[in-house]
């Protein structure tokens, strides 16, 4: 490969604003949480510190930085240390390969006396569009639970320590029903790239041969099913009520993060809310079009893309807010019936599923 | 140049963690540090230009299969305890099959491996190409691979239940 100045600048620049942008999700998700449950449970939630509680978040992790970091005598030092980065890793590093926009043509610039863009590149609102997208996306999620399993065992605490393993066989089980109900929208697509799926979404097609439809995946009725099993499952993989057993307060303390203090705690917290995102912004590519405008086609200009990336950024706002409403309406469920559920009932259905959409593939219906 | 470094650092990584797997006394470590060891494995795959192996690595070994140790290690709650040997016999068996072993592995490995050239040309290794080759030349191991797999399962359920009976 040469080396390019501008497409390494360009390639930095990418990453600098999507770290910026998942970091800065956690202390808005913390306060739309603390709002929201407010707001669901009839009350007014912090709404002190600046104009509707905004700068709560602000001072909470003023609060992190200052308080003494108690790390437990019985714990395994070097593993109690290391669990909140391996939490955090997975979570930072998934949204590389998510495309959060149309690409288009830079048009040619002269800046300093000096040409950029020459021969209009085109610039793709990806950080890595690599052709086994949705694979790596998987691979680094798995690796998520060795967070939450570390720090539950290094703690040498039980409660820490039945958090993780619940953490860990509840990420097992439904990571297989995630990937399955995925393998749907690969097979639609045929491909495992993200962008690949996200172009064949923003196509159209005929529901029975009357309604132009956009191709989004959750709108074709062979989807339905894969749907409702992904979006079920994301809640399990990203430990968040009404499955959040690693951290069941009313049986466990607060789980694997029990003995976690200061900042390493914030990190779990974090690793929490970037999850989440995450999630969402796979659930938005997979199944809601990713950045695609429905009944538009957009050319390949940059105020076009613009439009795509916010209209993206909207299908992901909407997605949290859903995983936020959920956690305050939904109770926790038991844990036995979470293990039935997501052996018994969405391992068989997501089976099942795949053998309906290869059909569908094959005859062309979609 | 930079995919040298990158092959060394992942090399020395795969490496010393591998060894910390085998002598470190704590369980949970030496699962996490053979987590690390796979990872790095992966990294290599990468460099190969076999990319879907490497997510397939990553997912099966390090995502799945470690997991699953780590679940028994810490259910079980495995405590680091140094057992003494009991039969210097079984000691000085265990030492010299290592050994051979040890040899015969490098011995192929100079002989067959390290200096024939790999076939040129592009090295096609996507999903479709892998499902193509297993699905048409390697079916039989594959579905042979099924079966084993079936059976360890109904091993597994037949132990489980009997126990469940008593």
């Amino acid at each position: 490969m040469p080396f390019d100045a501008t497409d390494i600048t360009l390639s930095l620049l990418k990453v600098v604003v999507v770290l910026l942008a998942l970091l800065n999700v956690t202390p808005i998700m913390v306060w739309v949480e603390r709002r929201g449950s407010a707001l669901i449970q009839d009350r007014p939630g912090p709404n002190r510190v600046g104009p509707l509680g905004l700068f709560q978040s602000f001072a909470d992790a003023l609060k992190f930085i200052l308080k003494e970091d108690v790390i437990p005598a019985q714990a395994h030092k070097w593993l109690y240390t290391l669990a909140p980065m391996f939490g955090l890793l997975p979570a930072l590093t998934t949204i590389a390969v998510i495309p959060w926009g149309l690409p288009f043509k830079l048009p040619v610039k002269h800046w300093f006396g000096r040409t950029f863009f020459a021969g209009n590149p085109i610039f793709d609102p990806i950080v890595a569009d690599v052709n086994i997208g949705i694979l790596l996306i998987f691979a680094l999620a798995s690796l998520g639970v060795y967070g939450i399993v570390t720090a539950g065992w290094a703690s040498s605490n039980k409660y820490s320590l039945f958090g993780g393993i619940r953490a860990s066989a509840q990420m097992i089980s439904y990571e297989l029903a995630l990937t399955l109900a995925a393998v749907s929208t690969l097979l639609a697509a045929g491909s495992l790239r993200l962008t690949d799926i996200v172009w064949q979404q923003s196509q159209y097609f005929y529901l029975f041969n009357v309604v132009k439809l956009p191709a989004w995946n959750i709108l074709s009725p062979a989807m339905w099913l894969s749907f409702i099993i992904f979006f079920v499952s994301a809640f399990a993989e990203t430990n968040r009520l009404p499955f959040d057993f690693a951290e069941a307060e009313a049986e466990l303390v607060a789980g694997y993060h029990t003995e976690y203090s200061s900042m390493k705690f914030a990190l779990f917290f974090m690793s929490e809310y970037m999850a989440m995102a995450a999630m969402s912004c796979l659930i938005a590519t997979l199944y809601l079009g990713g950045w695609d405008i429905p009944y538009w086609d957009e050319p390949q200009v940059w105020w076009a893309s613009l439009l795509t990336m916010l209209f993206f950024t909207a299908k992901v706002v909407v997605l949290l807010l859903i995983f936020v409403w959920v956690r305050w309406t939904i109770p926790r469920l038991k844990y036995d019936i979470l293990m039935r559920l997501g052996w018994k009932v969405f391992l068989p259905l997501a089976f099942v599923n795949i053998v309906i959409v290869a059909f569908f593939v094959a005859k062309h219906w979609i | 140049m930079f995919e040298f470094a990158i092959f060394f650092f992942f090399a020395a990584v795969a490496v010393i963690f591998a060894l910390v797997v085998v002598l470190h006394r704590n369980p949970v470590v030496g699962a996490l540090a053979l987590v690390a060891s796979f990872f790095a494995l992966a990294v290599m795959y990468v460099l190969l230009e076999a990319p879907f192996l490497a997510a397939l690595q990553v997912i099966v070994y390090a995502g799945a299969i470690m997991v699953l140790f780590l679940f028994v290690i810490m259910l079980l709650n495995l405590q680091h305890k140094r057992e003494e040997p009991t039969r210097p016999v079984q000691q000085f068996l265990g030492y010299t099959s290592s050994a051979a072993f040890l040899i015969g592995l490098i011995y192929y490995i100079v002989k067959y491996a390290a200096f024939t050239a790999l076939p040129a040309g592009p090295f096609n290794s996507d999903a479709r190409a892998i499902g193509m080759e297993l699905f048409q030349s390697y079916i039989f191991p594959f579905e042979m691979v099924s079966i084993l797999l079936l059976a360890a399962i109904v091993g597994a359920l037949l132990l489980s239940a009997r126990s469940v009976a008593r």
